[in-house]
């Protein structure tokens, strides 16, 4: 095993019944990076792990956490790792304080030490001034916050971010973020899980897509962007004219493929040079919208899926069948 | 060790931090001994005016007041021999001690299925402490609870006209208190199973009332067991919570026990089993992942 491996996960398997929900997943994680498992709801990115945080007994496979067995050496993976769970943990009936020392004291520490890095955690995610309120008093960014507080009293050598920034407004989020990155300052190493590509994208260093418990690709986030070359457009049309259009483009020699009954995507290269001739041959057509977009996270998940990260950009397999049936 | 300690205080803190259940929990007991205990009134029966009860042909030669005392003591003998005493309130409210225990213990089980499915108990999983510190921190949570309740029960009774036997020691004191507690075990480690058994509350709620009526009523918790039809007499003298009875009745109000040592090696031996098995499950559950 490579010992520059902050976390090598090796053909790890979870079965529930029939359903594989994480198929022999293998990747490594250099010590001090923030690696992000991008992937949509129902991925396996939160029975990874819960896997590697000892909470889940794999069906197959293994993974070492500075050469402790996720198996073998629980106890010892357990020292020197924090989880912050996708769900609120938190005992909402006690104060931020109470639940932080009580993760302090679990973890073994002496009273004086537990004290002192209950402080220290509650200071860091800038709760300390809010540490006698109960719980139930936080808004949702304090809870979240308090979430990782939590998982910082043993000074993790591995952090297990599930989800983070989950349900938390722009603003609270980019704060999370900041406290994130002072985390990796330290010298953490950092497996975040997210669906939220902008989030990958401003954290990751590596980036390892998801979906249907297997991981499709792994790169760096600038080397995903460059796997789809050149730019989107999407066109969304009356209904009767979208698969003309496709047929018209087509012919003039653009990439243009529908994408359900009154869209249209078209790639490009440079979106810039093609984008008059498009709209020339457009005239006369009934076009509702016109989206141009870059190369990001996003667009190179739906290249490689088929479908998007979120729930409204999923595609439906049975449209696009009714939909094919009709162009033959 | 640290961390059983300060997994046992959550439980108090939490239970203190309730205000309206703690209130609840310390007035319940009030007003069952205070309603319950005093509502049954057997001491109405045995005063009783002779007068009418002596034939007109006898009326001046015999004292009402010699009939009166003769069917007085016959009554008292009988109810004597039914109760352990001749006062119903204090055979009920000594009965409360045990059977409030068996309510109490249903409680324990229903926290851990909230820790579960408020996700707490996964944050204290992932921790190294060890998994046995975690039934264990539930366990010794609910027997302090229910220990401070059964004192203020007991306190509570003492002006309601609960009487002690005379020449109380400290030792009459202790062993009802353990017979408590090893009744409280007994009752906790069924709901622990079943609270590591299922992530829904429902189930315990729908088994408390499966369980604790007749746990209270196939025993001598309120009804002595002579007035029992045989067959569940049978049964009683097999249930736990009826030994334990005996034994809070022994020493607090100097009730007969059939067989003193008897009861107390079946309440711990039954206890101390059901504690193991229950601790068991409960700790190969928590490592399989919740
Ligand atoms: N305890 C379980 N029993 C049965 N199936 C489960 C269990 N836990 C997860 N699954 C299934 O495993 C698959 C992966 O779930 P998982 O929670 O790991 O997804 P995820 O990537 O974290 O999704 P999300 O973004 O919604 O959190 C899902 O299909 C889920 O239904
Ligand atoms: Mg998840």
């Amino acid at each position: 095993m490579p010992d520059n491996c902050a976390v090598e996960v090796m053909g790890l398997t979870k079965r529930f019944g029939d359903l594989v929900a994480v198929d022999k997943v293998s990747f490594c994680i250099p010590k001090g990076i923030v690696f992000s498992l991008l992937g949509p709801n129902g991925a396996g990115k939160t029975t990874t792990i819960n896997m590697l945080s000892t909470l889940l007994k794999p069906t197959g496979g293994d993974a070492y956490i500075h050469g402790y067995s996720i198996i073998r050496d629980r106890g010892e993976v357990r020292q020197i790792i924090g989880l912050v769970p996708q769900d609120l943990t938190a005992d909402d009936e006690l104060t931020g304080w109470e639940n932080v020392y009580i993760q302090a004291k679990l973890y073994g520490l002496p009273s004086g030490k537990a004290e002192e890095k209950t402080e220290e955690a509650l200071r860091f995610m800038e709760l300390w001034d809010h540490r006698k309120r109960r719980v139930s008093t936080y808004s949702g960014g304090m809870r979240r916050r308090l979430e990782i507080a939590m998982s910082l009293v043993n000074e993790p050598r591995v952090m297990f971010l599930d989800e983070p920034t989950l349900g938390l407004d722009v603003h609270s989020r980019r704060h999370l973020w900041g406290l994130i990155e002072r985390l990796k300052e330290q010298g953490t190493t950092i497996l975040l899980t997210t669906h939220y590509m902008e989030e990958a994208e401003y954290l990751a260093d590596r980036i390892a897509i998801i979906d249907h418990g297997k991981i499709v690709v792994e790169d760096t986030p600038d080397g995903l962007k460059a796997r789809i070359k050149g730019d989107r457009i999407y066109l969304r049309l009356g209904e009767e004219e979208a698969v003309s259009v496709v047929k018209a483009l087509t012919e003039k020699g653009f990439n243009a493929s529908l994408r359900n009954s009154d869209s249209i995507i078209v790639k490009v290269e440079r979106s810039e040079e093609i984008l008059p001739e498009l709209i020339s041959i457009l005239q006369g057509r009934k076009l509702l919208e016109i989206r141009v977009v870059k190369p990001n996270l996003e667009e190179v998940f739906i290249e490689l899926t088929g479908r998007g990260l979120r729930g409204e950009e999923s595609f439906d397999s049975f449209k696009y069948r009714v939909m094919r049936r009709r162009m033959r | 060790m640290s961390g059983l300690i300060v997994l046992f205080e959550r439980e108090l803190k939490k239970w203190f931090g309730r205000r309206p259940v703690l209130f609840m929990s310390l007035v319940t007991p009030l007003i069952w001994i205070a309603l319950f205990g005093k509502s049954f009134n057997l001491n109405a029966l045995v005063n009783i005016s002779a007068q009418s009860l002596i034939p007109p042909q006898l009326q001046g030669f015999i004292d009402p007041k010699v009939i009166e005392g003769m069917v007085k003591k016959a009554l008292n003998k009988q109810l004597k021999s039914m109760f352990g005493t001749t006062d119903y309130f204090t055979f009920f409210a000594s009965g409360m001690l045990v059977a409030f225990c068996i309510f109490q213990g249903a409680f324990g089980g229903v926290g851990v299925v909230f820790d579960k499915r408020l996700g707490y108990m996964r944050r204290i999983l992932v921790t190294p402490v060890r998994r046995s510190y975690i039934f264990l921190a539930k366990l010794f949570g609910t027997l302090a609870r229910i220990s401070i309740l059964s004192l203020l029960l007991l306190g509570t009774s003492i002006p309601l006209g609960f009487k002690f036997k005379p020449n109380l020691s400290i030792g009459d004191i202790i062993m009802p208190w353990v017979a408590v507690m090893l009744l409280s075990v007994f009752i906790l480690s069924i709901y622990m199973v079943m609270a590591f058994y299922t992530d829904n509350q429902e189930v315990l709620f729908a088994a408390s009332n499966l369980i604790n009526l007749p746990l209270m009523f196939a025993s001598n918790a309120i009804f002595p067991l002579k007035q029992m039809p045989g067959w569940l007499q049978t049964i009683a003298e097999y249930n736990p919570v009826t030994h334990a009875a005996y034994i809070v009745r022994y020493h607090l109000i100097g009730s007969p026990i059939p067989n003193y040592w008897e009861s107390i090696i079946y309440l711990a031996a039954s206890s101390t089993v059901l504690l193991a098995f229950s601790m068991y499950y409960s700790v190969r559950k928590m490592d399989m992942g919740v």
